[in-house]
């Protein structure tokens, strides 16, 4: 099978805020993916995804290692790239389009850009108007469509080419349920009738569970693991976590948890208006629930209360990231 | 429509060939029917070129002809303002409006989703700049029609003059479509200094004698020698002679006009597409390419 994207070694540094600090937005990462493989990038707010993604699509230079997109270098071959690419960027939340163009004069423009001839142009454009519910306000100027309205414009833009490589950077952000089930759909159908490759980004981890091939985590510009969905939801399964609410000094607190065998890491700690809550990653759920408010008690700490706590993407990440150190 | 049906439209490759000359026609299409969209706009443009011709024919009738005629340029103030009148809007898109609508695309976020199409990017910038080119013919066109069949501004208009006014007039839009593209570049990777550049354009306007004869300005010769950096300096003076005074190709001073008109253009066309490039890649390594 051939590859589709594959990275190597892949580096992005940003200049901070004020031009001093560095950022690494992306930091080494060596990617592999196959062609027709629905691929995921999951990771927290700031990981490097999107940085990651605009390389791909040339967007953006990358300061080290290399990339290749459909056998084509990212840097020195862009014009290649981009002619086996469509790119979405969800996160714009629609305002990169033409405000001032309807809908079907926004799609028409990029079919010439992408040298689509005439009547294909016109039979795709009229066939994904219709397919995303657009059809009624075709003729209409997007400043005046709702934010899920412009998303599918987009979305129909992505599509309208045809390209064998889709860089899709959460598609389904400002979506209603129906329109982002729809869209996980037609997604998938691309992947698997017509052997397109997808490359994603998603916050949510069910959304990626559910439609990846394999998916990569990302945290701090690092792939922290590469994996099927399964293998990946079995380390999440493992997580176990609590959340304690108290009255009384947060330091105190903090380093009795430590001291505890049963704790594992401590995850956060909030101060909320008359109490504290932490959350912590622990060895054993039962044990912790009735071993903390013990400890805390006796240090002089009152309880308010003891819960198990579902994990949250950020705390598998860093457990993740915790298990690979 | 459902899904089935979609996937069947795209089962079928079809046949690409490239074509930069259907690129750019279709930014240019793009870009006149956003113009469009702002109709109020456009017929507040329109309005406002008749009144600035209004308003100068009646200057003219308070300026004083002798002194008009003493620095050589024939007795109708009218004439005189007309060609700067006529022309200095394209100083303004040449000058402005590349930089302007680039900012405009990183902004809105549309400079990105350009980027990853197979367009050449200088295809692109080309038809970004068609709009101001476009509008500032209207009111070319305009302004000399009110002038001369309204107003009765005598002005040249043999094949000959014609013909030397196109000359100049094609070497001031390359000049100054140059130094565009210089200021493009920087104002890409900076995202500031768009109010410079307007200022720059008004400074250029004032200084190259829109408005009144360059003589006057003897007796300032640090400001007369600042306004000779200007290539729109030496197109008004030219245009004017032809228009105005009928010389000829024979004639010392449009020859000047021209030639420097041309060292000017092979001096910054490389310079301006150099710039121009740089920002360009520029942007993509600091990822700046949008900003919202
Ligand atoms: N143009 C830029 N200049 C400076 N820093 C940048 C730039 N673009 C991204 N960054 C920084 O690089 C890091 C990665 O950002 P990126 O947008 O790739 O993350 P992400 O995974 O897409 O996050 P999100 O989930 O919020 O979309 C962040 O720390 C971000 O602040
Ligand atoms: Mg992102």
């Amino acid at each position: 099978m051939n590859t589709a994207v594959e990275t190597e070694n892949l580096t992005k540094y940003f200049k901070g805020d004020g031009g001093k600090e560095r950022i690494v937005a992306v930091d080494h990462v060596s990617l592999s993916i196959r062609e027709g493989e629905f691929f995921g990038l999951l990771g927290p707010n700031g990981a490097g995804k999107t940085t990651l993604i605009k390389i791909l699509c040339t967007l953006v230079i990358p300061d080290e290692g290399t990339a290749r997109v459909a056998g084509f270098d990212v840097v020195k071959d862009a014009e290649k790239v981009r002619e086996c690419i469509g790119w979405l960027h969800g996160e714009t939340g629609g305002r990169a389009l033409y405000w001032r163009l309807s809908a079907r004069d926004n799609l028409k423009f990029y079919a010439y850009l992408q040298n689509i001839p005439k009547d294909v142009a016109r039979r795709r454009i009229d066939a994904l108007l219709e397919f995303f519910e657009l059809d009624k306000d075709a003729d209409r100027l997007v400043k005046d469509f709702s934010t899920g309205m412009k998303m599918r414009v987009m979305l129909a833009r992505t599509l309208l080419s045809n390209a064998p490589i889709l860089l899709m950077d959460e598609p389904t952000v400002g979506l209603d349920a129906t329109g982002a089930i729809e869209t996980r759909r037609l997604l998938q159908a691309l992947c698997r009738e017509l052997h397109k490759t997808i490359v994603f980004t998603t916050h949510n981890i069910f959304e990626a569970e559910r439609l990846c091939d394999r998916i990569a985590v990302m945290n701090k510009g690092r792939v922290i693991a590469v994996d099927t969905p399964l293998r990946l939801s079995e380390i999440t399964r493992k997580y176990m976590g609590v959340e304690v609410r108290f009255r009384g000094s947060a330091e105190e607190a903090v380093r009795i948890l430590e001291g505890l065998r049963v704790v594992k890491r401590i995850i956060s700690v909030e101060s909320e208006e008359d109490h504290t809550v932490i959350r912590a990653e622990v060895r054993d759920e039962e044990q912790a629930l009735s071993e903390i408010p013990k400890v805390f008690s006796l240090n002089g700490l009152r309880t308010i209360g003891v819960q198990v706590a579902l994990p949250n993407l950020e705390e598998v990440f860093l457990s993740l990231t915790d298990e690979e150190k | 429509m459902n899904r089935l049906e979609v996937l069947k439209l795209f089962m079928v490759e079809e046949k690409r060939t490239k074509s930069s000359l259907r690129q750019l026609s279709a930014v240019v299409w793009s870009q006149l029917k956003m113009m469009l969209a702002y109709k109020s706009w456009l017929i507040m443009d329109l309005l406002s070129t008749f009144a600035s011709v209004v308003m100068y024919y009646f200057v003219g009738m308070q300026v004083d002809p002798t002194r008009l005629s003493q620095s050589g340029w024939g007795t109708s103030y009218l004439a005189f303002s007309l060609v700067g009148v006529a022309t200095s809007n394209y100083l303004w898109a040449c000058l402005t409006r590349l930089s302007h609508s680039i900012q405009h695309e990183i902004r809105g976020g549309t400079l990105e989703t350009i980027a990853v199409t197979p367009i050449n990017m200088f295809i692109f910038f080309i038809g970004l700049t068609a709009r101001g080119y476009l509008v500032s013919l209207i009111y070319l066109v305009g302004v000399f029609t009110v002038g001369v069949y309204g107003l009765g501004a005598k002005l040249s208009f043999t094949p000959q003059s014609l013909f030397l006014f196109i000359t100049l007039f094609v070497l001031m839009l390359v000049s100054n479509q140059a130094l565009g593209l210089v200021a493009a570049g920087i104002i890409m990777v900076y995202k500031r200094g768009d109010p410079l550049v307007f200022i720059l354009a008004a400074v250029n306007e004032f200084l190259a004698g829109v408005l009144y004869p360059l003589e006057l300005l003897k007796r300032f010769p640090a400001v007369q020698l600042l306004s000779m950096l200007f290539p729109y300096t030496y197109a008004l003076d030219g245009m004017r002679r032809v228009l105005i005074l009928g010389a000829s190709i024979l004639d010392l001073k449009v020859l000047t006009d021209i030639v420097v008109l041309g060292v000017f253009s092979i001096m910054l066309v490389p310079l301006g597409l150099k710039t121009l490039a740089w920002g360009y890649n520029r942007i993509r390594r600091e990822g700046t390419t949008s900003s919202y």
